[in-house]
């Protein structure tokens, strides 16, 4: 059969492959799309960020109407129709998945769907469910992301044991459901069971939730998981997983005792390791590193000239708007516009969890451990008329600056609807904003933006909510 | 991916390729020596920028090369990895410009050169910063004028502006010399007899242009004076045993690098450089006293550094290091960058005053003669046979006048011949 003839293929078509195959096309290249899925979208669409949140929204409610009670407002018990909740969260990911199809339609990006195996740096074959494609190209761009990282020990082929994408499946609700790691991922599904009306214990091997949060932003987390999860173990470990009929045999360590315990669920979220196995990667100059990421250059570029790569599988922190960012990085610099660079550019984080955990550029636990000097300005949403009135004053913003210029390295943000927060955050880190220009720029009031606003005047003494000692601006 | 020449030094921007070490098909890894250049006097090694396997060498030996010139091509390159993560370039250094007022003179805080180390990044929105990358400017380089010093565009218009002004200014010093064209000359003197010709070698070739183009370009004044040497050899015999169990030879010359130190302090514009460019007079605040050794391949001048922190044992013992390294052409471009002030000692070899040729940038040099007995006629008329050395400064006209050359060599005699015994004993 002859082969297919692209200038742009790009393997897998997650957040980062689609938006590299999308901006590739957008400049004028023939591009063919490779998926292994029968649906577009990635993990971050179809196992991850979509339906994580779609079931953190939808559980909320259940949040709401118990907290309504001490406000005067009361409903009677909740009733859950699992099947109708799994087909509304279905509902929207086959909606965007359909949307992904139909925008690569639009702009002529030709998809195939099966497993893509490099032959050399210039031909891909392409197993699809109609046999053998081979196709030749100029460019590749590998973007096959991540999986679940499960440990052999805990693979005991049980439905029971979970990662994260069964337990976005929500086949029922356990009674009790152990979770392996208080990381993001953890957290956020914990959330949604533990709202649901599971009895969540989480074994964390570290002494904090949420490794990489700036401990004063975990706080509040902590303090929820405390009131809504059964237990928080913290240094513990899990020793040993054995079915038990229709439980599993938990074995974990905790303050240097072995506890023996029956789970109705369990869900492994111990990290997620690099996909790109059985990619014929041996057939081309690239290289991997030791834990399989793909090495690449500032330009995505792999040690194979012909090859880039993005997103999880190039290795760093694993979010879909990093992956989105390298595509754009990887298109710009194989179709020769402008020259992008990896690396000059901040990449938000958002954990899920009730309350939201945000931040941007530089964390005071980076600070710290490079030893760059900062100053910190906090404001406590206690401060905040706006978070009163939502009944969530747990929540803190916080400005990392640069003690001479004032310039915000770094945005921290603890509280309800942090994540929608940090984009101020970003825009703030990224235009080389001062705390001078955060507090000139009016925000509107009530709302939560304010604290922004009103961290930035804490740094020079002058917050109209709050009462601290004084600071010279520029 | 192409491996240029880097920039090596101050004045380093070009060389002759003496050696190329590697060959097409080699894997060669970052840092990896791939050739050595005659520059500056010296041949210094090249390493490469980034790893990978040599697929074309893009130089020949012998040829003439500057910064930027293509060495060679490498496949599957791995340069200088990315720097991992998000974090937006924080600074390393907590000091940052203030925003300076956005003034149109030319004479701001722009540094031309490129001796000097970047300074923090400054702040800059994500399309600032891509413009600049993309004209190839430093952001560390340029004053924001925004809060924090944050640089907009208006500034990378400003600071081009700037860089055309300084462009045509160059371009104005670059034009005299250039009208002094001499026609070579390569008259056949085996009509008037029997020769022999010798070809010159590289070292040869730069010692003849730098020693024209300084001769030519600088305004040269030599001032001779004699220093009383009754004191250091005094102190020399008396010292030179415990010298020699400290493990350095006490010659006449860690004395004069001292004294001229000295002379140096209270003298700053001998110890400075003209920025023809910036058209600034930079006065330097180290004294890195470069040291003329005479070696079978010709002049080579080696620099010690930081002659005003080091004691007379120190640098004799540094000084017999460095002048055996330049004997053995082991002097790396380290060695022979930065100096402040050359001396040219001809004291071991004879002969009285000569007229050295200043070693650009540097603003005068000190040539030295052999000491003599002469006789000196003291104050109360009588007659002495006392050691007297012959000392000359030549110097740059256009930044020193003769008056201060004068109370210069005066102040430096002075520290010659009344050399204080403290500084000599261990």
């Amino acid at each position: 059969m002859e082969p297919i003839q692209t200038e742009i293929v790009v393997i897998g078509a997650g957040p980062g492959g689609y938006a590299a195959a999308f901006y590739a096309a957008d400049l004028g290249k023939k591009v063919l799309l490779v998926e292994r899925d029968a649906r577009l979208g990635g993990v971050c669409m179809n196992r991850g960020c979509i339906p994580s949140k779609a079931l953190l929204n939808a559980s909320h409610a259940l949040t709401i109407a118990k907290e309504s009670a001490h406000r005067g407002i009361s409903f009677g018990e909740p009733t859950i129709n699992l099947d109708q909740l799994r087909a509304w969260k279905d509902g929207i990911l086959a909606k965007l998945g359909q949307g992904i199809a139909s925008i690569a339609k639009m702009r002529n990006v030709t998809v195939i769907h099966g497993r893509g195996y490099f032959e050399d740096s210039g031909t891909l074959r392409v197993e699809t469910g109609e046999g053998q494609k081979y196709v030749k190209f100029e460019k590749a761009i590998i973007a096959v992301g991540s999986r679940p990282a499960v440990p052999k020990a805990f693979d005991l082929g049980n439905p029971r044991v979970m990662t994260s994408t069964e337990a976005l499946e929500i086949a029922d609700i356990p009674e009790n459901l152990l979770v392996i790691g208080g990381g993001y991922i953890g957290m956020e599904l914990g959330t949604v069971y533990a709202t649901l009306g599971s009895k969540v214990t989480v074994i964390e091997a570290m002494e904090a939730l949420l490794a990489g949060a700036d401990p004063d932003l975990a706080r509040p987390v902590a303090a929820y998981a405390k009131k809504a999860f059964k237990e928080v173990r913290l240094k513990a470990k899990v020793l040993e997983m054995k079915t038990a009929g229709k439980q599993i045999k938990v074995t974990s360590e905790f303050n240097g005792q072995k506890v023996d315990e029956l789970y109705d669920r369990v869900l492994v979220s111990v990290g997620r390791t690099a996909n790109g196995q059985d990619l014929g990667l041996e057939n081309t100059k690239v290289e991997r590193d030791e834990r399989g990421f793909i090495k690449v250059d500032a330009h995505m570029q792999t040690a194979d000239p012909a090859i880039y790569a993005i997103g999880d599988i190039a290795g760093g922190i694993m979010l879909a708007h990093k992956a989105s960012k390298e595509a754009r990085i990887a298109v710009e610099n194989l179709a020769g516009e402008g020259e992008a660079v990896n690396g000059d550019y901040a990449i938000p984080a958002v954990v899920f969890t009730d309350p939201e955990v945000a931040w941007v550029g530089l964390t005071e636990a980076e600070a710290k451990q490079k030893g760059i000097a900062i100053e910190v300005a906090k404001f406590p949403w206690g401060a905040s008329g706006r978070a009163l009135t939502y009944d969530r004053t747990d929540g803190l913003t916080k400005l990392i600056l640069e003690p001479e210029t004032h310039r915000i390295l770094g945005v921290g943000i603890v509280g309800h609807g942090a994540g929608e927060l940090i984009g101020e955050g970003a825009v703030a880190v990224e235009m080389g904003a001062t705390a001078e220009d955060l507090a000139a720029i009016v925000h509107p009031h009530p709302t939560l933006s304010e604290t922004i606003m009103e961290s930035a005047e804490v740094f020079f003494g002058h917050a109209t909510h709050v009462f601290t000692k004084k600071k010279a601006a520029h | 991916m192409d491996v240029r020449l880097p920039k090596i030094g101050d004045n380093a921007d070009s060389g002759t390729v003496v050696s190329i070490l590697v060959k097409a098909g080699d894997t060669i890894t970052a840092g990896q020596t791939i050739i050595e250049l005659e520059m500056e006097k010296a041949v210094a090694p090249i390493p490469s920028s980034a790893g990978g396997k040599v697929t074309e060498i893009k130089v020949t030996e012998g040829q003439k090369i500057s910064v930027g010139t293509v060495l060679l091509t490498l496949e599957g390159a791995t340069a200088a990895a990315a720097p991992a993560g998000g974090t937006p370039a924080p600074a390393a250094k907590p000091t940052r410009r203030a925003p300076v007022a956005v003034a149109d003179d030319d004479d701001d805080d722009l540094p031309l050169d490129d001796g000097g180390e970047d300074g923090p990044v400054p702040g800059a929105s994500p399309y600032v910063r891509k413009v600049a990358r993309e004209l190839g400017l430093k952001l560390s380089r340029i004053s924001g004028s925004e809060s924090g010093g944050r640089v907009v565009l208006t500034d990378l218009a400003r600071y081009i502006s700037k860089l055309e002004k300084a462009v045509a200014r160059a371009g104005r010093y670059a034009e005299e010399p250039k009208g002094l064209v001499f026609a070579p000359v390569g008259t056949d003197f085996s009509v008037f007899g029997p020769v022999t010709s010798e070809p010159l070698s590289q070292l040869r070739k730069v010692i003849a242009s730098r020693m024209t183009e300084n001769s030519v370009s600088l305004p040269h004044v030599t001032q001779f004076d004699d220093a009383d040497m009754t004191q250091i050899e005094t102190l020399r015999k008396k010292y030179k045993a415990d010298y020699e169990k400290a493990g350095a030879k006490l010659t006449p010359t860690p004395f004069i690098i001292k004294a001229l130190v000295s002379a140096l302090k209270l003298h700053p514009k001998f110890n400075s450089s003209l920025n023809e460019v910036a058209e600034t007079l930079v006065l330097k605040h180290y004294y890195h006293i470069g040291i003329a050794v005479d070696t079978d391949a010709g002049l080579l001048v080696p620099v010690l550094k930081d002659a005003d922190k080091k004691s007379l044992l120190e640098i004799a013992k540094e000084l017999s290091a460095i002048a055996e390294k330049a004997r053995d052409r082991k002097l790396g471009p380290d060695d022979m960058k930065g100096g402040t002030f050359t001396i040219s000692n001809q004291g071991a070899i004879g002969g009285g005053h000569f007229t050295p040729i200043i070693n650009k940038p540097e603003a005068a040099i000190l040539g030295i003669g052999k000491t003599a007995l002469k006789p000196v006629v003291l104050k109360d008329g009588k007659i002495e046979a006392r050691p007297l050395m012959p000392v000359t400064i030549s110097y740059d006209h256009r930044i020193i006048d003769g008056g201060s050359a004068a109370r210069f060599t005066v102040d430096l005699v002075k520290a010659l011949s009344e050399f204080p015994e403290a500084d000599v004993k261990l």
